[in-house]
């Protein structure tokens, strides 16, 4: 399990608490909080890595999944710092990635309507995936869900470069050049009034399109 | 000469100077020495005899020396601020990769490590 965690002292100690009620190993990587995240990740975390200074949560979900594959892990999941994924929904998605029913299992919070998803982040999350589908060729129905497991050999494979947001239109090439077993779960956010304080808005979206072209561009 | 043309003659000619000594003391790669000192001497002519750039202007269809000067001045900035983010881009991709190594390197065991970290110990266990 690998938390990147930015500034979420209030929230990270019951998110990790909760995780660790069903799953014991997560590897919590302060992306350089200039808050008390990483003293409040330390009493519920296996291990905690700190960047000295921000880079990002593309970069720090990747410093976190080369440090679990040198320590030998099977599964790799990632899981936001934030409290907006259920643990449940994470379980549902590590077995079926375990029974090697698929290398690659993905949350989607549109298969089951996305009611709880706020109109202005639900045309936003839509745009995005019709961007990829244009783009990269992908046929995902949520681009931008942070709840992931890949399996040991998927997670070799990939490396994520764009430090920052844009991350997860990375991973959705990846996942699209990967020629491996790919499988989207329904999940539920919890839209928090904390979450939704934190989420991307619409500048923010332009901001990861650019780096996302940029990347792309310049490799 | 204007007062203007020799201020510019002497900027240009420090920037010149300061340019070979950077490239003949290996500071500046020496295709780009060479670079920066074709431009600065043709700068240094056009300071000289601003006719000059309006003739070379002519030779080409441009009417006036300084719509020529405009119109080289427009890419050449593009493209050296292309170069620049590249190479930002570069310089912020190795800090990452030093930040991530240290990170590694330095990895705290937290409140929780134990027997749990033996992987898979629970069945479903997605971690390492």
């Amino acid at each position: 399990m690998v938390v990147p965690l930015y500034n979420e002292e209030s929230v990270i100690g019951d998110v990790l608490r909760r995780l660790r009620s069903t799953f014991p190993n997560v590897v919590v990587v302060d992306d350089g909080s200039s808050d008390g995240s990483a003293e409040a990740a330390r009493t519920e975390a296996t291990w905690l890595l700190r960047h000295i200074v921000n880079r990002g949560q593309g970069a720090a979900l990747q410093t976190g999944t080369e440090f679990a594959l040198a320590r030998g892990a099977a599964r790799i999941a990632h899981f936001d710092a934030d409290g907006q994924h259920r643990v449940r929904d994470l379980l549902e998605m590590s077995r079926l990635v375990a029974s090697g029913d698929c290398d690659i299992c993905l949350g989607d919070r549109f298969a089951d309507g996305a009611k709880e998803v706020p109109r202005g982040r639900r045309l936003l999350l839509r745009a995005a995936v019709l961007f990829h589908r244009v783009a990269s060729g992908s046929e995902l129905s949520d681009v931008h869900n942070g709840l992931r497991v890949l399996s040991r050999r998927a997670a070799e494979r990939m490396e994520i470069t764009a430090d920052r947001m844009a991350h997860a239109s990375e991973i959705v090439d990846l996942v699209t050049n990967s020629n491996l077993p790919v499988r989207q779960v329904p999940v539920r956010i919890r839209y928090s009034e904390y979450s939704r304080g934190k989420g991307q808005r619409w500048t923010g979206g332009f901001r990861v399109l650019l780096h996302y072209l940029v990347g792309r561009i310049f490799g | 000469m204007s007062p203007f043309q020799w201020i510019l003659i002497g900027v240009l000619g420090a920037t010149l100077g300061a340019n070979v000594f950077a490239t003949t003391t290996r500071r500046l790669a020496p295709g780009t020495g060479v670079l920066f000192a074709i431009l600065l001497v043709v700068g240094i002519l056009a300071a000289i005899d601003p006719d000059r750039v309006t003739r070379v202007a002519n030779a080409v269809g441009i009417q006036r020396g300084a719509d020529l000067l405009l119109y080289l001045l427009v890419p050449s900035t593009i493209a050296g601020f292309l170069a620049m983010y590249v190479r930002l881009r570069r310089v912020r991709r190795e800090m990452t990769i030093v930040v991530r190594r240290l990170a590694q390197l330095e990895a705290e065991p937290g409140g929780r490590i134990g027997s749990e970290e033996v992987a898979g110990n629970d069945g479903h266990d997605a971690s390492p």
